[in-house]
């Protein structure tokens, strides 16, 4: 909300308190000024313009003015033709600097001196308009504009959505003279002066037809007005906040909404059929031609103002140009009404179409204020255009504003806030607030908040408003502590215990990255891993729609984005949940396993392939063997994104973790990257389940025994399986085994493999003896003959 | 052999070991003079058994002598060498050592995860617990249970992805404040809630459609507006160092009574206002409130017998102003230029 400082003026005495004083204030209680700009009007000087002729060389559109500043006759040159001789206008002389940040200087344009700046509205930070000179009603050549327009102060200001009533200057001059401790210069409701015959309600015919969405509907008459421009100072400060002046009727209304927080609208009320007022909802196919000149098509969740034949304004949201007031209006339907907040937002999202008014009643305006906005516009519509106000209008209230009290225990304030406010301090703050406050016999405060205070409703809300006034920069920091008899043990988190895996991977040269887990839904579909996708149904686009069941398709555009930008070998990681539907439970909670994912380019050739995966391997080990969680097994397995032939089921103490593999070539080539990638995706809540903490065994006090073995075995026999059979056969003495060379070839013939293992051997109790050794290789031997059909290669 | 052949033996071996220049070269000599067989110490008794008892023992006494002699020259002359090798390294095996070092190829910790990790330490030291909860929401836990109600003005900020309309993505870490409630049942609680949360923004420079959350919840009897400030306030100097001050300003969220935005003083300008604060001093942070009692009777806690207060804030602009990053769409861009800064 833009608040114009000089406006606040009218309801608070701001005597010795500066523009950047008042929105200090109001941010430290609550209105955020986001802004504040500073219109400085007195370098600018009052000129006559006497003379004003085409530029005789210029190709555009110049002319050419001789003004009376005062003391002389200055030449000065403008584009806009609006300076007619006799025109009153800001003049900014050379060396001024003009409030739009512009310094002016003396120029020589095709021949002719230009010594000065005619100024329109938007150079000097009154208003939006730049499309000619500023003409001004009054003022005397030579002096400063400020004589005549006080210089400007504007802020944006932030108003939460509790607080319609700071959508208006009174409302913000309300919190401003709380904050100052002075008294406030206007009362809430104002008098009411309609006196002409016949009574306003005689005049129109006003009718709710749905009181959930129209709490209140005054419809005030007012006839024989003399709609023209309104007066300077009205539109002043309407361009002051940012609002177009249209003629001194809409201004007045607009006027009010400014002020009061109140939205309005006049209709011409002899363009009214009837004339009559219905509110209800619109008919199918139902058309209304708009203010701002567009014809909207209306459906009948939306609220509209109908006379007796078609809606004639969108509630709460735009008026209709058929009804609108004109230069020719005599008689003018003035409407203050109170519509449902939640039914203006539809409204107005569903049209795209905000204003003053939606972005009011979407807070949700008590109906008092449309009373008060009603006898404030009368009021100023008599003065200002003229017009008989008559008597009694039409006020059809179906759901009357009740009065909400609250109870305080004063004692609250202090308990919520930790610091000690005096309780003649608090309710001063209340008062000045404009709240009701009785002390009841038992210390109790029976509160009565003003009318237009809907969202002060319990203890802890008063608490509030003694709380921001007071200042909550007066409330000492403290750290809660006291004597607990319960607590809970720190225990670490699922995803800081991640953390060890995280450095295992840094470790390894992978980076983590962090991935949206929103994606396309067609990607997922083409990568046939859309299954137990969830879509989203309101999504902002397609690359965004459906919540991702695997982290792998993120990981292999994070390869690809890196490798656009130059880098060949990427590592790449990301810990984060995975989604999957609960197939059959329609508005089920999806699982959202927790995963750990990476992916590592390597070389285009199958050896390079089979030697990434092995590397890659051994970094999933590592990971696992940092949550102290026993070791993987691997199995031969087919799955979606992987290469059919690369592909293995990683298994914890028998349950399915997730795969390790070459991604599919398809995939590769999907994301345009050359060469293969190799990758992981595992769950990693059963990792962490399976941890334990490591017990530390005894160092071995004799030595070990190396012995390597060449097994020759058939392409199909998988290393896992000869080792399983290694260690089955190895005993107690088998300390450890692992594959180290992989050889086919002539030596081993057709359609075989030859896989060397190194064996360790040792014993707890004694050094082992060649002998010892060789009775358990042969052992082993005889397993993997028997069950792998082995022979050996020395 | 007597005993002028000892001493002229011991002469000529101190002259050659004088003269050697390597270790090989007194190897060598070692061996001509000192070897157990054939060198010329144990050649000078090759013939002392056929001599009488009293030369014996004065050859004898002749022989070890001068074989100390030679030994005592060697380890000297050895001792020197060392020393003048040592003495010249600086020459004999200078590198060039500005010549850089291979690539180390380490990985990197993400920076949201490194200040995430941060924030975790820095409030687990004062007894909070890390509370995780589904991404997946259910209308009542993201809205209802926070008197978000349908049609309330305030939506508006939370607006929401939806998968059926009671089934959305959680549009902050709230939902877990609620969980854990539930879950503990009986204060003192003290938790904080990291996470992913997403609203329906279309992504910008300062916004994202998702982003994460650190949010605090503080459940025990008597704490107060003050509880709450110190905790901020002890929170933000030990992520950012103690010259900093942390300001609240009354807002509003319906979950919240009081409401307030917190404010942490610009570390460029001190809080005097500048370029990067847009002239205010203060810049941002946050949201934060004492539990609204609706809010905590939802949580199944008695208000009348205890209250809260509750916080949060967005990691990616905490690591903004940590790192004085520009852009949030980077953190979610797996661009490893940016990645590997940090």
């Amino acid at each position: 909300m833009r608040i114009s400082y000089e406006w606040l003026g009218d309801f608070v005495d701001l005597d010795g308190i500066t523009p950047k004083d008042a929105a200090d204030i109001l941010t430290r209680q609550g209105v955020e000024v986001e802004s504040l700009t500073m219109v400085d009007l007195s370098q600018i000087v009052i000129g006559k313009v006497l003379e004003q002729v085409k530029h005789p060389k210029s190709r555009n559109d110049l002319w050419v003015h001789q003004v009376d500043i005062g003391s002389r006759v200055q030449q000065i040159i403008a584009g806009a033709p609006n300076a007619i001789p006799g025109a009153l206008v800001p003049v900014a002389l050379p060396g001024t600097t003009v409030p739009n940040g512009r310094l002016v200087k003396d120029l020589n344009i095709a021949g002719y001196r230009a010594s000065g700046m005619l100024c329109s509205a938007a150079e000097l930070m009154l208003g939006e308009d730049h499309s000619g000179i500023l003409i001004l009603d009054r003022g005397t050549p030579g002096q400063p504009l400020s004589s005549v327009i006080p210089s400007q102060a504007i802020m944006e200001a932030e108003v939460t959505s509790n607080r319609p009533d700071c959508m208006g200057h009174l409302g913000i001059a309300r919190e401003l003279a709380a904050g100052l401790d002075r008294p406030l210069k206007r009362d809430f409701m104002p008098a009411f002066t309609g006196t002409a015959e016949p009574p306003g309600r005689d005049l129109v015919n006003v009718s709710i037809e749905d009181p959930d969405l129209c709490s209140r509907y005054i419809g005030g008459v007012i006839k024989g007005v003399k709609v023209g421009r309104s007066p300077d100072w009205i539109q002043r400060r309407l361009r002051a906040a940012g609002v177009r002046p249209i003629n001194n009727i809409v201004d007045i209304t607009n006027y009010v909404l400014l002020e009061y927080a109140q939205p309005l609208h006049a209709f011409d009320l002899e363009k009214l059929e009837g004339p009559a007022i219905e509110v209800r909802r619109a008919r199918e196919k139902e058309r209304l031609l708009g203010l701002d000149g567009v014809v909207r098509e209306l459906t009948p969740d939306m609220l509209v103002i109908a006379d007796a034949r078609r809606p004639v304004a969108l509630a709460g949201v735009i008026g209709g140009e058929d009804t609108a007031v004109t230069n020719l209006t005599k008689d003018v339907l003035l409407e203050s009404a109170t519509f449902s907040g939640p039914s203006v937002r539809q409204t107005s999202r569903a049209l795209g179409l905000r204003t003053e008014a939606s972005a009011r009643f979407e807070r949700a305006l008590p109906p008092e204020l449309a009373l008060a906005g009603a006898r404030r516009a009368a009021s100023l519509i008599a003065e200002l255009a003229g017009g008989a106000v008559h008597r009694d209008w039409a006020d059809v209230y179906p759901r009357p504003q009740e009065p909400v009290r609250v109870n305080l225990r004063p004692a609250l304030i202090d308990h919520v806030l930790g610091t000690h406010v005096p309780l003649e301090e608090s309710e001063s703050i209340l008062r000045r607030l404009n709240f009701h406050v009785k002390v009841m016999g038992d210390g109790e405060w029976d509160v009565l908040p003003p009318v237009f205070r809907l969202d002060v409703t319990i203890p802890e809300d008063l608490v509030e408003e003694v709380g921001r006034v007071y200042g909550y920069d007066r409330v000492p920091p403290t750290l809660p502590g006291r004597r607990h008899e319960t607590w809970t043990p720190l225990s670490p988190s699922v995803d800081r215990r991640l953390d060890d895996v995280r450095e295992v991977l840094a470790g390894a040269g992978f980076t983590e990255t962090w991935n949206p887990a929103l994606v396309s839904g067609a990607r997922l579909e083409e990568l046939r891993i859309a299954a137990r996708a969830m879509p989203v149904s309101n999504a902002l686009s397609d690359e965004m729609d459906t919540l991702r069941t695997s982290l792998l398709p993120s990981l292999v555009d994070a390869v690809a984005l890196n490798r656009d930008r130059g880098r060949i070998d990427v590592r790449v990681y990301e810990i984060a949940a995975a989604f999957l539907a609960r197939v059959g439970e329609k508005n089920a909670q999806p699982e959202e396993p927790l995963r750990v994912a990476a992916v590592i380019s390597a070389a285009a050739s199958a050896e390079a392939g089979a030697e990434t995966l092995r590397a890659l391997k051994s970094v999933l080990d590592g990971c696992v063997a940092a949550l102290s969680a026993p070791t993987c097994t691997y199995q031969r397995a087919a799955a979606q994104l992987f290469h059919p032939g690369r592909c293995a089921a990683v298994v914890l103490d028998g349950r399915q973790l997730g795969y390790l593999g070459e991604l599919h070539p398809t995939v590769t080539a999907g994301a345009r990257l050359e060469g293969r990638l190799v990758a992981f995706e595992i769950d990693v809540e059963p990792v962490l389940a399976a941890s334990r903490i490591p017990r530390a065994q005894p160092l071995p006090r004799f030595p070990a025994v190396e012995r390597d073995l060449a097994v020759v075995v058939e392409d199909i026999v998988a290393a896992g399986a000869l080792l399983l059979a290694i260690k089955e056969s190895g005993g107690e003495l088998l300390e450890h085994a692992r594959a180290f060379d992989e050889y086919r070839g002539a030596q081993v013939g057709e359609g075989h493999k030859s896989i060397a293992f190194t064996l360790t051997f040792r014993s707890p109790e004694r050094t082992l003896t060649d002998a010892e050794v060789d009775k358990v290789m042969s052992e082993i031997r005889r397993g993997l003959e028997k069950r792998h059909r082995a022979g050996f290669r020395e | 052999m007597s005993d002028s052949d000892a001493s002229a033996l011991t002469s000529r071996a101190l002259a050659a070991i004088g003269q050697a220049q390597t270790e090989g070269e007194l190897g060598r000599i070692e061996v001509e003079y000192l070897g157990r067989k054939s060198g010329h110490v144990s050649r000078l008794l090759s013939n002392i058994g056929q001599l009488p008892a009293a030369e014996k023992a004065a050859l004898g006494k002749a022989a070890n002598e001068t074989k100390r002699f030679i030994e005592a020259a060697l380890a000297a002359r050895r001792a020197e060498l060392d020393a003048s090798r040592l003495a010249d390294l600086a020459e004999t095996e200078a590198i060039d050592v500005t010549f850089p070092g291979p690539p180390l190829g380490r990985g990197h910790i993400h920076v949201l995860t490194q200040i995430r990790r941060q924030i975790e330490t820095v409030l687990e030291s004062l007894g909070y617990q890390v509370e995780l909860g589904p991404e997946v929401e259910t209308e009542w836990y993201n809205f209802e249970a926070l008197n978000l109600t349908a049609g309330h003005p305030a939506r508006e900020s939370w607006d929401s992805f939806y998968f059926s309309p009671d089934l959305l993505l959680r549009a902050h870490t709230s939902p877990v404040q609620i969980r854990a409630m539930q879950s503990i049942k009986d204060p003192p609680i003290y938790i904080i809630t990291p996470g992913r949360v997403y609203r329906r923004d279309p992504p910008e420079a300062t916004r994202l459609p998702y982003f994460s959350q650190v949010e605090g919840l503080a459940v025990d009897n008597g704490l107060t507006v003050g509880d709450m400030k110190g905790t901020l306030l002890y929170m933000i100097q030990s992520l950012y160092g103690r010259e900093r001050k942390v300001r609240i300003r009354p807002s509003y969220f319906p979950f919240t009574e009081p409401s307030f935005e917190f404010d942490v003083s610009c570390g460029i300008c001190g809080g005097v206002g500048c370029k990067s604060c847009r002239h205010k001093g203060w810049l941002e942070v946050g949201g934060c409130g004492m539990v609204h009692p609706q809010v905590l009777r939802n949580g199944g806690i008695d208000p009348t017998q205890w209250n809260g207060y509750a916080w949060g804030f967005g990691i990616e602009r905490m690591a903004m102003l940590k790192h004085d990053v520009d852009d949030i769409r980077l953190f979610y861009e797996p661009d490893l230029r940016f990645l590997e800064q940090f």
